[in-house]
């Protein structure tokens, strides 16, 4: 391959679009710009919260005040004037009729793919919570869950109905004070969803939330958690996508899951936000804390992540194995182009005897975009017979990209072992040669390569996501060789 | 902290015994070989900061270590691996041993500037952990901005294998030499570069020494 084509199939990537870039036009209801203890509760009021939220928020908030924006990140984080976002967006609800979703608000998720109504969703089996800017706007399959007793509602309504578990549950893996964007969260997140699954119960099928931010100048704050009681399984998928627009917006969401004795927990993301235009404007800032504990023994937590968008990714689902022979899971495929930027990983902090985690990273940089994985595993002095694995490959498309990896290793036991692996190279001439021999073109090739090295991780999603994202990286990555 | 800096590398293979914190500079031209092998001996703490400027291409860099920390040594190397220039080739490998209370740290970033094609860039840390006391921290680091490359990285913590062990034994070698056999074999991928034949003998002192 010549340089002239190498280069005009690299100017290729540059121009590929976004397609969930659409903006919705409905009524809004908006609080005012800026953040204060006035706002809080404004928020806390407006979603008629009890008192000790409030207080939950505004603890929060003022250990936020205190704190500084991390800056150990390998990004060039543009500066964010919290004060000029608007914390809270709602989809104006008509009084006469609350039960109906806004048939715009329904023509934007059927655009995106999501059936929000129960009987479009009975193909899929899948119950869905759709988060729109602030809040939940439906969740679906509510009464047949409910009969196995499984909650799955908007945190919202969490609140309402269950606040004895809310209570015990919130914070409990991501306390309030634990990082910049955490607190922030803590202090003014809006909507998200809840979910509880009893002990012994299998989910008899695939729970699933959908974000979307669409109000202009918002940030969206939503909270998530998830609580496996004794013996029962689950498996989560997650979806986001936002309009285009110039100006960055902030997504800030803390996701916390509490996997008991025996429960196995599966968490999928497809994350696609507007990642920003080919000259690197706009652009959703994806700042998320996502942390899961093994609480009791035998516990397992899966995290597979399919990152395709946001102009800037500071994420790191994470895993604290407490209870003795828990494991874990991390696998994550990253795809950055144009002048996306994202710094993610995960942390296995293993506490209990023979817990084990396994982390498998696949990197993919295009353009001039920045791509790092920073890992952290904790080898705790308890950690008797402890295992970890972890390979991080890098795959560089063009030369003005970089792959960055940052993993840092911490044992304190004798028994423990823990390896880790990494590699970065590009797709070789020869790879190319022997698809093009077979009669494909340089751009199916390419797709076949990426998706070949990227197929561990695409394995592990659930059917549903697996189609999904195997044609997000083809979109993301069509024609591109290096 | 002092400062040592040789504009011209050796050609000939070189072993530092560190006994004391100071800071290594090396630059390598168009061409240049570089092997240096480190040798951290018990009872020794020490930071060791070492920078590798490569500035030219065909360039071949080959640094290795072993340390050896018991009792409350603490011993952290901080390695940063710089290729200004592609075409050229670098190699790292450091094996430790950790007993005692010691603590050691490896930090080893490798970095491969814009346009530094055609780079090839390895880097391997082993440690074994021998006490419950002691502790491990690695964190081997890439950052790479020139996508024609071939760079990897790897890092393990472990222990001695007890299967080995068991099998020297069930051949009537003493644990204690078993262990020590263990050892020896692995750290031989770095002892493999000593050619001094009363180096690498103080070396086995010293790994008998804190085997038992």
């Amino acid at each position: 391959m010549d340089q002239r084509e190498e280069d005009k199939i690299i100017e290729g990537i540059t121009s590929q679009e976004y397609k969930e870039g659409f903006v919705t036009d409905i009524r809004q209801d908006f609080i005012p710009k800026g953040l204060n203890e006035d706002i809080i509760r404004t928020i806390s009021s407006l979603k008629q919260e009890p008192e000790w939220l409030l207080e939950f928020r505004l603890d929060a908030f003022r250990k936020w005040q205190k704190m500084k924006m991390p800056t150990w990140g390998h990004l060039d984080l543009p500066t964010i004037d919290f004060q000029d976002i608007i914390y809270y967006a709602a989809p104006k609800k008509d009084s006469d009729r609350p039960k109906d979703i806004d048939p715009k608000l329904e023509e934007t998720f059927e655009k995106l793919g999501i059936p929000v109504r129960e009987r479009e969703a009975l193909a899929g089996v899948v119950a869905v919570d759709a988060v729109f800017d602030s809040v939940s706007v439906a969740t679906t399959f509510r009464t047949s869950l409910a009969e196995k007793g499984i909650i799955f509602c908007s945190f919202s309504e969490a609140v309402k109905d269950h606040p004895d578990l809310v209570r015990k549950y919130l914070a409990s893996v991501v306390p309030t004070g634990d990082n910049f964007y955490a607190a922030l969260n803590s202090a003014v997140f809006s909507d998200g969803s809840f979910c509880y699954i009893p002990k012994g119960v299998k989910c008899p099928m695939d729970l699933s939330s959908y974000f979307r931010i669409n109000a202009a100048g918002t940030g969206q704050f939503e909270r998530t958690l998830i609580v496996a009681d004794e013996g029962s399984s689950l498996s989560y998928m997650e979806g986001c996508t936002a309009p285009m627009r110039d100006e960055n917006q902030l997504h800030a969401a803390v996701v916390e899951i509490v996997v008991e004795k025996d429960a196995d927990v599966r968490y999928s993301t497809v994350q696609n936000w507007y990642p920003g235009d080919a000259q690197g404007r706009g652009g959703i800032l994806n700042l998320v804390t996502k942390r899961g504990i093994c609480k009791g023994s035998g516990a397992h937590l899966s995290w597979t992540q399919v990152e395709t968008g946001s102009a800037i990714t500071w994420k790191y689902p994470s895993t604290i194995l407490k209870g003795d022979y828990s494991t874990s899971e991390f696998y994550s495929v990253a795809v950055t182009n144009n002048y996306q930027q994202a710094d993610t990983g995960t942390k296995m902090i293993h506490i209990g005897r023979g817990t084990k985690s396994r982390i498998v990273s696949k990197g993919i940089s295009a353009g001039h975009s920045q791509n790092s994985y920073r890992g952290l595993v904790r080898m705790n002095p308890g950690a008797v017979g402890a295992r970890n694995y972890s390979q991080c490959d890098s795959l560089l498309i063009g030369s003005k990209c970089g792959a960055h990896t940052f993993p840092d290793i911490q044992s304190h036991n004798p028994t423990a072992i823990v390896e880790h692996e990494a590699t970065t190279s590009k797709i070789s001439e020869e790879q190319l040669f022997y698809c093009n021999q077979r009669g494909l073109d340089a751009e199916d090739a390419v797709g076949l390569i990426v998706n070949g090295y990227a197929h561990e991780v695409l394995s592990r999603l659930p059917m549903e996501f697996a189609v999904e994202a195997t044609k997000l990286l083809q979109v993301s990555l069509e024609g591109s060789v290096g | 902290m002092d400062s040592s800096s040789s504009r011209k590398p050796a050609d000939r293979p070189v072993v530092i015994f560190v006994d004391s914190s100071r800071q290594r500079d090396f630059v390598v031209g168009a061409g240049e070989r570089l092997d240096v092998t480190f040798v951290v001996l018990p009872g020794t703490s020490a930071e060791i900061p070492v920078n590798v400027e490569i500035v030219g291409p065909g360039a071949n860099v080959n640094l290795k270590g072993l340390y050896l920390s018991s009792g409350k040594d603490q011993v952290s190397f901080n390695i940063n691996m710089r290729h200004h220039a592609g075409g050229s080739v670098s190699r790292q490998l450091f094996n430790g041993l950790a007993s005692g209370e010691a603590k050691c740290s490896f930090f080893g970033k490798i970095i491969v500037a814009t346009d530094a094609q055609k780079t090839e860039a390895y880097q391997e840390n082993h440690n074994i952990v021998l006490s419950d006391e002691a502790l491990v921290n690695t964190k081997p680091q890439l950052e790479i901005y020139a996508d024609d490359v071939k760079c990897s990285h790897g890092a393990t913590v472990g222990k001695l294998n007890e299967e080995e062990q068991f099998y020297m034994r069930s051949r009537g070698i003493p644990e204690d030499e078993a262990k020590v056999l263990q050892m020896i074999s692995f750290l031989a991928p770095v002892l493999s570069g000593i050619e001094d034949e009363i180096l690498a003998s103080r070396i086995e002192n010293a790994i008998r020494s804190i085997a038992i």
